[in-house]
Order: C-alpha cells, then structure tokens, then sequence
C-alpha cells in the first residue's frame, strides 16, 4: 500500500499542489446482528479504498475511491478540484508548519476479532440474549449488534510523513425493550474497545455485564416516576457528566465551530465556575479515540479546554491552528476513506475536584441525579441536551426512586458557572460515538458534579 | 459502471451462489459518484468528489442466512464475497420464520428521476451554486455568517437480482443546496439556521432557501424569554419531523410491531391523531428525495397511507416481516450496504396540507412558540413515543409577530398526544430529507423555560 501511496504522492508534486496526504485503509470488517435470538445480520467484508486530499491555490480537493489502479489519476482529480474550489476564495486556506513523522504503530491484542469464530461470537450474543430475558419477565424484545474491525491504515503526505497503523474495534451494544400492561420502555448499553481484541469482550463487555446493566435500565424505566419539569439542584454521574463535556463544551471548543459559536473570542476568559478543569486528551492509553497520530500525521496531545475555570484552548488541526494561530493538538480525524478529516474529540473529560461524593448530595431538598445517558447534541448558541435513561430523584439529600427517560438540558454560557462541587472520587470512561456528519468512536467521563437550581433545566412531564 | 452491468454482476452473483451451494441469492449493487462544494466560513473550502460501487449479497443455505459487502465492482470480488457469505451462513443459527425471497412484480413508472445534467456536472457548477447561495444570504440580511453548508449533486446506479426471478436496474439523480448560518448578538450569536433545497434537477430554489434564511435570523438576533407551562406550538416540519421519525416512525415498523416494541399493535383502525392529521408514506412521489422505483429487496416502491384523517390505517412491511406476519411487503426495505442489514425503514414522509398559509396562522396566534429545529430527537424512547427536547431555532410569538429566539426552550411530551393535539395544518409543502409537509400547529403543549 506504502508503494501505490507514495507513487500518487510524487505525481501530486509534478502537479504543484502546496500539499497532498493520501490515507489508505485495508480490513477485515465485521456487523452482527440478533434480533430475539435470530441472526438478521452476519457480515463479514474486506475493504479497502484510499482517500486523497489536496491543497492547491489555497483550497482543499477531496477523492475518495476504492479503486487503487488509478491513485494518479484520483491526485489529479484531487488538484483539479481545489482549484475550481480556490478561485471564489477570497483569502488562501494555509497549514501550520509540523514536523514530518515516519512511524510504525502496532496495537498488539491477545484475540484479533477476524480470526474468532463467528459461533463464538454468536454464542457471545445468544448469552447476552439470555441474561437480559432472564433478568425480568417483563423484557419482551432484545436486539444485541456486534462490531468489529481488524485492518491498518497508512498515511502519506507530500511532506515526507509515512505511518502505518494497525485498527482495532470491538463492540457491542444491546438495545432491550420492556412492557407491563400499555406501558412500554427502552434502554442501551454501548462499550467498545479499539485498543484489546476480542479479549476485551470475554473480560470487561461481558454478556453478564452488558446484559444486565441494559436490563436493570429497562426495569428502572418500568417502575419510575414521571421527572418533573424545571430547573432543579442535580448531582450528574459519570456517564452523564461526560456526554456533558462532550456537549456543553467539546462540540464548541472544536475550533472549526469555535468561530461560529457562543464561545467565539472567549479565550483566555473565565467560562466556569471556579475549580473547574475539563480536558481532551488524546494521549490517554487505551481509551477509545485515542491514537499515536491524529489522521494528518499530528501527534496526539493533552488539550486543557478549561483550566481552572478559564477556557485555555482549543481542539485543532493543521488549517485552524495556522487561521487561529493556535498550536495543532492532533484532533484531526476521519471515519474512514470515505471522509475527510474533521476536528474531533477523542477522550474529553472533567478533572476530578476536592469535594466527597457526600458533599455533594447534601442540602438538596429536593432534585435529580442523573446516573446514564442516551446521547446529546450540541448547538452554536451554547445550547446542550443530553438524553437521560436512569436518573433518580434526591429527597433531602438521599437519593430516592427512579424517573422515567427524560432529557436535560442548558446554555453553557450560563451553566458552567452553576457549578457548586466536583467530586474528588475517582470515574470510568465511557465509550462512546460521535456524529459531526461522520462517525467517530471517542471516550468520555468526569467524576460527579453537582449543579445548582438554575443550571441544567429537566425536560420532564410531571 | 452503469445500471445495466451493475444488473449483469447481481445475475453473476445469483447464477455463482447457486452453483457454491446456496439455496437462495440476492444481490444489490450500487453505484454513486457525488461531487459536493463545502462552503464555511463564508467561502467554499473544498471540493469533494466520492465515486464508489458497492455490492451487498445475501446467501441463504436453508434457512440459515449470511451476508457479505464488496466495494470492488468484479465477479472475482463478487465471488469472494459470496464464499464469506456461504461461510457465514455455514455457521448461524437456522431461523424457522423465513420463508422465501420476494418474486418479481410491476415496477411503478417514476419520470423526473434521472437528470443528465446532474450526472455530467463539473466541479464548477457546484462550486458556482455554493457561491452564489452565500452571496445572497449574506446580501439579504446584514450581519449573517454562512458558516457552514454546501450543495452537492449526486448520481446513483443501482441494481438487484434474486434467485426468485427478480431482476431489476434504475437510476437517478439528485441536487442538494444548503446552508447554516448565523449572527451575533448582543449576548453572543444566534442559533445556527439551517435551510436547504432538494431538487431533481439543477434548477434548485435558492430564493426560498435565502428568504427562509434570512427571516428566522433576522428574529433570531433579538432574544426573547419563554414560560413555562402549555403553550401552542407551530412546529417547522425540521421540528416534528425528527420527532416523528425516532418516536411514531419506529412504532409503524413491521418488525417493531410483531416484537412488541409498539405502542399502536392492534391499533389499525383506531384514531391515534388529530382528524387533521394524515401522513402517507410515499415512496414514489416524484418530488421526494427518497424516491426509487424498487426497494432494497427488489420489491416495487408503493404510497402507503398510514393516517388518514387521525385513523392509524397501515404498518410498513417487508418481505421477511410481511411473509411471517401474513401481510404484503410495502416496499419498505431499506439495506445498510456496508452492514449487511435488511430493515424496515420509512421512504418519503407526506403530511397532507391544509388551507391556511402559515403567515396568516401565526399573525393570528396571540402568543405561543415556532419551532424550526429540535435538539435530542434521537434520545426519544421509540418504544412509549416518550419525547423531551430543546427547540432551537426557537421562537415567541406574541401578538401575532415573531418577536425572537428564546434560548434553551425544552419541549416535552408523548408523541401520540402530541398528535392528538395537532388543531391546524398550514398550506404549503416543505420538502426536506424524508419528509413533505407544510408547519403544523399543537396546543396544550408542555414548554419549560430555563430557569
């Protein structure tokens, strides 16, 4: 692949573009599917395709193809439509300057995914099936998908950048249904690896495990109360708190919509509330997203979004740090071939602050603890939701009984200062995916953190 | 490649699976090329081309399924494909519910679906539309950021072939003009606006896309408080269309119905809406962007009223929900080529219009909300209809006017009473991706204010 890459390269030279990357992908890919036991999709593909881009006259050319007899002809492709894109520009797109990087990384896995048997990972299923129907009666539809991949990806620049790297996924996801009279409810569990083989489901995303963390959801939202509706003290877990951190602030600290956000200009200025760091670290081992290099040859880095409650950077790559003068942190990425590069997050989170997971919970008479979620989305106005599917009401500073599903939401602006305490306790990364017009698998997480009334509005019924 | 070798690699890929052992094939090919124009930041910023052939197969031995996906357009990669297929199926577990592949039956004749113009487009002219969008966004409203969007024209062959008899080709084609915009405020900016045009031909209407545009920005600069409590809500067919697809959508599945995963089985017949309220689902509407002759099992594309005048009247079948639940496919099956997933899935959502123009609705409302675009749709529970979202773009009107955005206005409910609370539909059809509909008015709808 190295070969058919590098000859493409040097025909992007004869053609003068200031600059051409060629990504190449080879795999093995995998989707199953059991829907109540039966398998509705068992597929199994190799692919391969390579994406070329090119910066020519001050714009971008983008080709995707899966043919590989023709690179020459796609990187002409390539410069031939930067410049139809660059002659209505009224100023050059330009890169910041990074050093080139020839490197080999490996992800060494204990079970690589395309040589387990598929009876196996049927099996894996079927028991995850079964687990879930057993743990209520009143489960009456399971759907459980697996996702592999097994593969390498290469990356040649123009600039003298070559890295091969190998691409690991496993992942599992059950989607189970509930119902008891007219009344019905839902729940998901979702956790991946891209760092362990198969291994990673035979000891962490167990059947057990998985089955039975979808299934107490299930339950919970059966027997739950209606939220009510309003703004109210909560205390967000884990899971929640990094959907937050993905929503309320990551979405806008990617500097590509940084610029047409709420948070546009606020560098350097108090975003938070005191005590607050929020991070993206694509540096973290082991966590999905995180790679050695990002999808333009940039090392990944350590990015302090807040530090001490003041917005220090932002999420880069090579074109945003050159527009913005800001220093490329590696967060370029892509879904596959078929995609570009975009600004992407990889594991954001929340530092742990200096209260107990008690404090925080005291004094609230009466609101919300919000323990997983069901997805967010993002909006430039600052604006975040976050899809609830367990969340339980606190009563004089207990918590109490379940709620059904909800969503809350806020301004972050506004809500980041209503930040009263974080906790000091230690938290899981949840794993999870992200769409910015294509899918990214990314980490995110945060130790608990408490809001006051005024922060975070509860979209319930009651 | 054309439709017509796309076809004669499906019949391959039947005629080889056969003879490897497989009781019953099929085989979907698809051929794509888009070339796009990424506008942001107020200039285009790349253009893209993709080109891509891919080919999904089905291989049945007995009644034990496997699937596989090549993106290489030959019969060796093909028969690759189908050995992964077969060896696939060798090793599943049998499934006593399925009957056959679908046979063949008369396609519908569809004009308007391929455009030569669309399929020979230079770079150029999408670079051109993209430029010219902005330009008269940014002239028609001071102080609007284009700052992001695009158009992009793409052109599809496609073909099927199974063991059943069934073989057929199509083509068509398909333009694409939008764009987010935004503006600063006092406080900080707007929500972002999006508007966009879907046409099949290059004759896209860039004038509604503007005026839509620079209407809501021009409200959306001024910022306005909401109240809690019921309130009337116009909702923008972007709004309820998200809803209606994660909540009702999923309910009117086949699948879902048979699994008991919806709220409306045994409900055919009944009223779950608003008289007002009628959707039909129409898979051959010339103007829908989700418009093909077959579906992805090869199975003629139909109009399937689902709500005609607040009565529930059909579910969405295909061939293996239909065969096992003793109905007839409506050429619903939609196929993730990559996945090698056969689902059930909504074609062109058509809400039926009504008499008033929305203009005239709403300088008659004397306060309530119009919202043009919801946050968290996808986080509804499909199963109860249970839905609670922001609405952004979201806007106060008082007085008959549109007086600005309220920011953070959360919108909460069941989608079945939701529909049941619908109390006017407007007049003119907005065609977005999926959807055909003019605004629809709700009352009584449970609205929470930040703070």
């Amino acid at each position: 692949m190295f070969d058919l890459l590098e000859r493409a390269a040097e025909r992007s030279r004869e053609l003068g573009a200031s600059y051409v990357e060629l990504r190449g992908e080879e795999g093995f890919v995998e989707y199953l599917q059991m829907d109540d036991g039966r398998m509705n999709a068992l597929t199994q593909r190799i692919e391969r395709g390579v994406a070329i881009r090119a910066l020519a006259d001050g714009a971008w050319g983008f080709v995707s193809t899966g043919d590989l007899s023709s690179l020459g002809g796609a990187v002409e492709d390539a410069c031939s439509m930067a410049r139809a894109a660059a002659r209505t520009r009224r100023e050059p797109i330009e890169l910041t300057e990074v050093e080139a990087h020839e490197d080999k990384v490996e992800v060494k896995v204990d079970r690589d995914p395309r040589h387990v048997p598929i009876e196996e990972k049927i099996g894996y299923m079927a028991k995850m099936t079964k687990v879930i129907r057993d743990y209520d009666p009143r489960v009456t539809a399971v759907t459980v998908r697996v996702r592999t991949a097994s593969g390498r990806k290469y990356l040649v620049t123009s600039e003298g950048t070559r890295i091969q790297s190998d691409v690991m996924l496993v992942w599992g996801y059950p989607w189970v249904t509930g119902k008891e009279g007219d009344r019905l409810s839902a729940a998901r569990h979702e956790e991946a690896s891209t760092s362990q083989g198969w291994e990673y489901m035979e000891s962490f995303a167990t059947p057990e495990y998985m089955g039975s963390e979808v299934a107490r959801r299930v339950k919970l939202q059966l027997e739950g109360a209606p939220a009510r509706a309003g703004s109210f003290p909560c205390v967000l877990g884990p899971r929640v708190v990094g959907v937050l951190a993905h929503e309320a602030l990551g979405h806008l600290a990617e500097a590509d919509l940084t610029v047409s956000s709420a948070f546009n200009g606020k560098l350097g200025e108090v975003v938070s509330a005191p005590g607050v760091t929020m991070i993206d670290d694509g540096t973290l081992p082991g966590l999905v997203g995180n790679e050695r290099y990002d999808d333009e040859g940039v090392p990944a880095s350590r990015v302090e979004l807040i530090k001490d409650s003041v917005l220090t950077e932002l999420l880069t790559n090579r074109e945003y740090a050159a527009k913005l003068g800001l220093r490329p942190t590696g967060n370029a990425r892509a879904e596959s071939y078929l995609h570009p590069p975009i600004i992407r997050m990889r594991a954001t989170f929340f530092e742990r602050g200096d209260h107990t997971d008690e404090e925080l919970f005291e004094g609230i008479d009466f609101g919300y603890y919000c323990a997983d979620m069901r997805g967010g989305q993002a909006q430039m106005n600052a604006s975040f939701q976050v899809g609830i599917q367990e969340a339980y009401e606190i009563v004089d500073g207990e918590i109490g009984g379940p709620v059904t599903d909800l969503s809350i939401s806020g301004i972050a602006t506004d809500s980041l200062f209503k930040i009263e305490a974080v906790s000091r306790e230690d938290f899981p990364f949840g794993a999870g995916r992200c769409g910015k017009g294509q899918e990214a698998f990314m980490s995110d997480g945060g130790p608990k953190i408490r809001f006051g009334k005024g922060g975070i509005t509860f979209g319930g019924r009651a | 490649m054309d439709e017509h070798r796309l076809l004669e690699l499906c019949r391959h890929a039947v005629a080889a699976g056969e003879r490897m052992g497989a009781t019953a094939v099929e085989a979907q090919a698809r051929s794509a090329s888009n070339v796009g124009a990424d506008i942001e930041q107020g200039q285009v910023s790349a253009v893209n081309r993709r080109a891509s052939d891919n080919i999904a197969i089905r291989a049945f031995i007995g009644r034990r399924m496997g699937s596989a996906f090549t993106n290489i357009a030959t019969r060796k990669a093909v028969e690759e494909a189908l050995g992964l297929a077969l060896s696939s199926a060798r090793a599943t577990t049998e499934d006593k519910d399925w009957v056959a592949l679908p046979e063949p039956k008369v396609y519908p004749e569809i004009r308007g679906l391929w455009n030569e113009d669309l399929a020979a487009v230079e770079p150029a002219k999408v670079v051109e539309i993209s430029g010219e969008l902005m330009a008269r966004a940014v002239e028609g409203e001071p102080g609007l950021i284009p700052a992001l969007g695009g158009s992009e024209v793409a052109a599809y062959r496609s073909a099927f072939a199974n063991s059943g008899g069934i073989a057929h080709a199509e083509r068509g084609s398909v333009a694409f003009a939008g764009l987010g915009a935004i503006a600063k405020t006092e406080g900080g900016v707007t929500p972002m606006v999006f508007s966009y045009e879907v046409d099949r031909t290059l004759e896209l209407d860039l004038d509604r896309v503007v005026s839509d545009l620079t209407e809501s920005i021009r409200v959306c600069k001024r910022t306005a408080e909401g109240e809690s409590g019921k309130s009337t809500v116009v909702m923008h067919p972007e709004a309820y269309g998200e809803i209606l697809y994660y909540t009702l959508q999923q309910s009117i599945r086949g699948d879902n119905v048979a699994r008991g995963k919806s709220k409306l089985e045994g409900k055919v017949g009944e009223k779950i809406a608003s008289e007002l309220v009628t959707i039909v689902d129409d898979g051959v509407n010339p103007r829908g962007a989700a418009t093909f002759i077959s579906d992805d099992e090869g199975v003629p594309r139909q109009r399937t009223p689902v709500i005609e005048g607040g009565v529930l009247r059909s579910f969405l079948w295909d061939s293996y929900w239909g065969n096992r639940m003793g109905k007839e496919s409506t050429g619903n099956a939609s196929r993730r080529m990559r996945q090698g997933l056969v689902e059930l899935s909504p074609t062109n959502t058509v809400v039926e219009p009504r008499r008033r123009e929305i203009g005239d609705i709403v300088s008659e409302m004397e306060t309530g909300y119009l919202i043009r675009g919801v946050q968290g749709a996808h986080s509804s529970n499909p199963e109860s209809g249970d839905f609670s979202v922001v609405g952004n773009p979201a806007m106060l009107i008082e007085g008959g006017e549109l007086v600005g955005a309220v920011h953070g206005l959360m919108v909460s409910g069941n989608v079945y009473e939701l529909l049941g609370q619908a109390v006017e539909v407007a007049r003119t059809p907005i065609t977005i991706q999926g959807l055909i509909g003019p605004e629809i008015v709700f009352e009584d709808v449970n609205v929470i204010s930040r703070g």
